[in-house]
């Protein structure tokens, strides 16, 4: 049997054990012993890919047009092992981070129900197989962001849920009517009819449309993008920090992997638009997320604008690119959701994430301060942490592709970034407490010394960005290999077709 | 039914008889599923279709008596038959979700067909039920509809 499967199963595994487990204590403990174990079977896709150039699995004994094929090439290997690393983090974290009533209430269910579907999505190599890896994703999603009920929260989750079913919608059509065009819904078999049509594309660019209008809704892309910071910033801090970390890079896991499977074909039309769609990201995201003053409003529009440079190094259409973009993909994963799990930590800590009332936070907890230091300053790409890395690589390659102005506005775009991140550092970290607000009640000094789950899991997420920024050298270098084969989409095709 | 002392003895008893025979119906729909209409979802929505008109009638705790289980249980067993269809075929060495089948000849019936994909589908009957049950009671309690 090959290993794939295993990444769906043990997140649905957890799922039956902890419909018969009733103890809250041992729910945790095995959460935290199958994220584990998910990290081991990533690194396990990642090394075996690595020998082996891809890996498939045909469920059910199907042939590939025809079954459900379950595919790995270096790319998915790659956003396997990084959603491995962010999962294991937040659920360690999740572990302080939540109250006991939530996790009561079947908490980590609906986390597993989201790994299963992140995990599936990657793996997909069926269309509808993606759409429907999607929808158990959203499922997990829409629980979590409403569960518990808070006021703010039910605001938040009616616009997240009705946003991201209108882009189910959208994605579900198109399939319908990409099937319904070319009999197929294998990525390897339609990519392979795709390259016999040719130049005729208006037959497929309804379908087409319908796909990326789809996934530029899941991803946050620029005209789409407005579900996002209204939502992501009501939920508990560590499902905001889950959300940050996994679900917009599915979607644009998937856009990549459509665009480099069907879209290219058809790069005259595609090319601009999605070139453009990267650059507005990136500069309104950036430039929105300024006027903000909560803290979890800021990140929540840099998600937008760093999701802005994974595009544009999609649309360069490179290998250094592509390599640049998925590198700069798995590097945000890391640094944005640890940036949300110092939020969190700040907001156990004084219950407020308003930038105005906060202050001095560096004296309460210097090591937190250091964890927001290097995630925050790895967003905003200061050398040697992983943002340095991903920012030369996207900026070298808009170089070499002679697209100096987006390269230019890709700088200028680090720059406000790095504004906001001293912003925040200095109002949350810095500046003396305001007196108004705390005269009434003085606030404990550091409730609990720095050890406990929320502070291992920040721990573990700040080494893996430390890592990604130090040994950057060979990361990137398989980057570039999982870019050379996303260019040579023949390889795909050949290897899931056989 | 709740705040008069109205009680209908007729509607009670026919729905108690009309749970039964959507139940019944039910096996019928989940055992005929492979090769004709029917399977494990469609004959989950009609079993829970019978048990909420029941529930609509008598009321959850009724409901709760007659089902004995919690419906997260169905949930969770129904889901173990899923995940052991799904692996069955690993332990012999085939790919995952295959179908593995047993042929024999009983001598009445005829040919008899025997494979995993009745354990998933009868895994899929029963998270269906336990997921409509749950909604459906904790809906009614909210509501105090019973």
């Amino acid at each position: 049997m090959s290993v794939l499967p295993l990444a769906i199963l043990t997140p649905f595994t957890f799922i039956i054990l902890t419909l018969f487990i009733k103890n809250v204590r041992t729910r945790n403990f095995l959460s935290v012993t199958l994220a584990i174990i998910n990290l081991g079977i990533a690194i396990y896709i990642l090394s075996a890919v690595n020998s082996s150039e891809m890996l498939k699995t045909q469920m059910g004994s199907w042939p590939a047009p025809y079954g459900i094929t379950l595919v790995a090439d270096r790319f998915s290997a790659f956003m396997l092992l990084m959603s491995a690393v962010v999962f294991l983090a937040v659920t360690i974290y999740s572990v302080q981070s939540i109250d006991y009533e939530r996790l009561k209430n079947n908490y980590f269910l609906f986390t597993y129900g989201i790994l299963m579907g992140v995990n599936g999505s990657f793996l997909a190599g069926d269309i509808f197989n993606l759409y429907v890896w999607f929808e158990v994703m959203l499922m997990g999603s829409f629980i979590l962001i409403s569960f518990g009920g808070e006021r703010a929260q039910l605001e938040g989750a009616i616009k997240y849920l009705i946003l991201n079913l209108i882009s189910s919608l959208f994605f579900v059509a198109g399939i319908g009517i990409l099937y319904g065009k070319m009999g197929s819904l294998n990525m390897a078999d339609l990519a392979y009819k795709f390259s016999l049509t040719g130049d005729f594309p208006s037959l497929f660019e309804p379908s087409l449309i319908l796909l990326l209008v789809g996934f530029a809704i899941k991803g946050a892309l620029f005209p789409f993008f407005f579900w996002l910071p209204a939502s992501y910033h009501t939920p508990p801090p560590a499902v905001s920090a889950l959300f940050a970390g996994l679900l917009t890079k599915v979607g644009i896991y998937s856009l990549i992997r459509i665009y480099t499977l069907f879209l290219h074909y058809y790069d005259y039309f595609w090319n601009p638009i999605i070139l453009w769609m990267g650059i507005l990201s990136m500069v309104i995201g950036v430039i929105t997320a300024t006027a903000q003053f909560d803290f979890r409003k800021i990140l929540s529009f840099h998600i937008i604008s760093q999701v802005g440079y994974v595009i544009i190094g999609l649309a360069f259409f490179t290998v250094s690119g592509l390599a640049a973009a998925i590198f700069f993909l798995g590097h945000n994963m890391i640094s944005k959701t640890n940036t949300f799990l110092v939020a969190g930590w700040v907001h156990r800590e004084t219950g407020t994430l308003n930038l105005k009332n906060l202050g001095d936070m560096f004296n309460r907890n210097t090591l937190w301060g250091v964890l927001f230091f290097i995630s925050a300053f790895s967003l905003a790409g200061l050398p040697p942490l992983s943002g340095f890395a991903g920012k030369y690589l996207i900026i070298k390659a808009g170089i070499e592709n002679n697209q100096i102005l987006v390269a230019m506005v890709a700088l200028f775009v680090g720059l406000f970034t790095l504004f906001s991140m001293v912003k925040i550092w200095i109002e949350v970290f810095w500046k003396n407490t305001p007196k108004q607000e705390f005269s009434e009640k003085e606030l404990p000094k550091a409730k609990y010394l720095p050890f406990g789950y929320m502070i291992t899991g920040s721990i573990f997420l700040a080494l893996a960005i430390i890592v990604m920024g130090v040994w950057a050298e060979p990361i990137a270098g398989f980057c570039e290999k999982a870019a050379t084969d996303l260019l040579n989409n023949q390889k795909y095709i050949n290897f899931v077709l056989q | 039914m709740n705040n008069n002392n109205f009680k209908n003895i007729i509607l009670e008893n026919i729905v108690t008889l009309f749970m039964k025979v959507m139940v019944i119906y039910s096996f019928y729909l989940l055992l005929r599923g492979h090769n004709n209409p029917g399977g494990g979802f469609i004959a989950g929505i009609i079993a829970s279709t019978g048990f909420i008109f029941f529930a609509i009638i008598h009321g959850t705790k009724a409901l709760q008596n007659i089902i004995k289980f919690q419906p997260q249980l169905f949930i969770a067993s129904g889901l173990s038959l899923v995940f052991i269809a799904a692996f069955l075929p690993v332990i012999i060495s085939k790919e995952i979700l295959t179908g593995l089948w047993i042929q024999t000849k009983i001598p009445v019936w005829g040919e008899f067909h025997l494979g995993t994909p009745l354990i998933f589908d009868t895994g899929v009957f029963l998270v269906v039920i336990g997921v409509i049950l749950t909604i459906v009671i904790s809906i009614m309690e909210v509501l105090k509809w019973n």
